[in-house]
């Protein structure tokens, strides 16, 4: 009688780890999935030591007024795709960062998706922003 | 002939040792990274020529709802300074980054003294905002 060779080894996978494997996997891609880098702007904004110090030279300084509605740059309308070009024209020929002081004024109701628009634009166009916050004063009405 | 019974010799299995070591490691450093902050609800504003942000200790959050979060707790404006200024400590310049997260729709009243008093702080604004080419 003759007994046939097999020549194919069968080997198989051990399974003991295969549940380890899994959950390590798991764990891998749950923790790429939920630690998205975040994406910003960085701002440097003058403390505000500083920035009543420039309060005495405020009307040197390049003036953004936004308004709910409308943006004007030293009292005159501007659209805000415009803001970034007039904002260097006029910053242009002041190297010192004293002189690229611009000055934001913001009116309350104005949201951040705009506020964030312009600003942007102003420090594209090479001008370092502060922020002219109205201060809250309490006024004693005599009786 | 007395026999005496011996003790049944049991070891605890050490192959897994490895893994169960692993685990705990990956487990201990997502809790030490992660700031809970998930349950704060806000959309970030959109912008142009965005730049990877980094790592920070301090997070400032404005909601929805313009209420204000500093790593994950809320508090009130007023403390806001002292208490970012407690978290940077005496970090070096470069290293006092503060992260602000505002909801796309808050208003100017809300989140300008939360700007003034990070500046107030010492620490270094990153606002944090979606690439508009993202969809």
């Amino acid at each position: 009688m003759k007994f046939r060779r097999s020549t194919k080894l069968l080997v198989d996978v051990p399974a003991v780890a295969s549940g380890d494997i899994a959950f390590n996997l798991i764990v891998f891609f749950l923790v790429c999935a939920s630690t998205q880098p975040d994406t910003g702007r960085s701002q440097i904004l003058p403390k505000s030591e500083q920035t009543q110090q420039q309060k005495e030279q405020q009307d040197e300084h390049l003036t953004v007024e936004l308004k709910r509605n409308a943006v004007l740059v030293n009292g005159d309308p501007v659209k805000v795709s415009e803001i970034k070009a007039r904002v260097k024209a006029k910053l242009s020929g002041k190297s010192r960062p004293d002189d690229r002081v611009v000055i934001v004024k913001s009116a309350d109701d104005v949201p951040y998706h705009a506020w964030i628009e312009v600003t942007s634009q102003i420090e594209d166009a090479g001008g370092i922003i502060t922020l002219q916050l109205e201060e809250e004063r309490t006024v004693d009405v005599p009786q | 002939m007395k026999m005496k019974r011996g003790k049944p010799k049991v070891d605890i299995p050490s192959v897994a040792m490895g893994d169960i070591a692993f685990n705990l490691l990956i487990f201990f450093v997502i809790l030490a990274q992660s700031q809970d902050d998930s349950h704060i609800q806000w959309t970030p504003a959109k912008a142009d020529n965005l730049k990877g942000a980094g790592y920070t200790r301090v997070t400032v959050t404005i909601d929805k709802d313009q209420k204000v979060y500093l790593n994950g707790l809320e508090l009130s404006e007023g403390q806001l300074a002292s208490r970012i200024e407690s978290h940077l400590g005496d970090a070096p310049a470069g290293q006092r980054k503060v992260m602000l997260k505002v909801h796309s729709d808050c208003t100017a009243a809300k989140f300008e003294p939360v700007i003034e008093a990070i500046s107030q702080a010492g620490g270094e604004l990153v606002h944090i905002l979606e690439d508009k080419k993202q969809k």
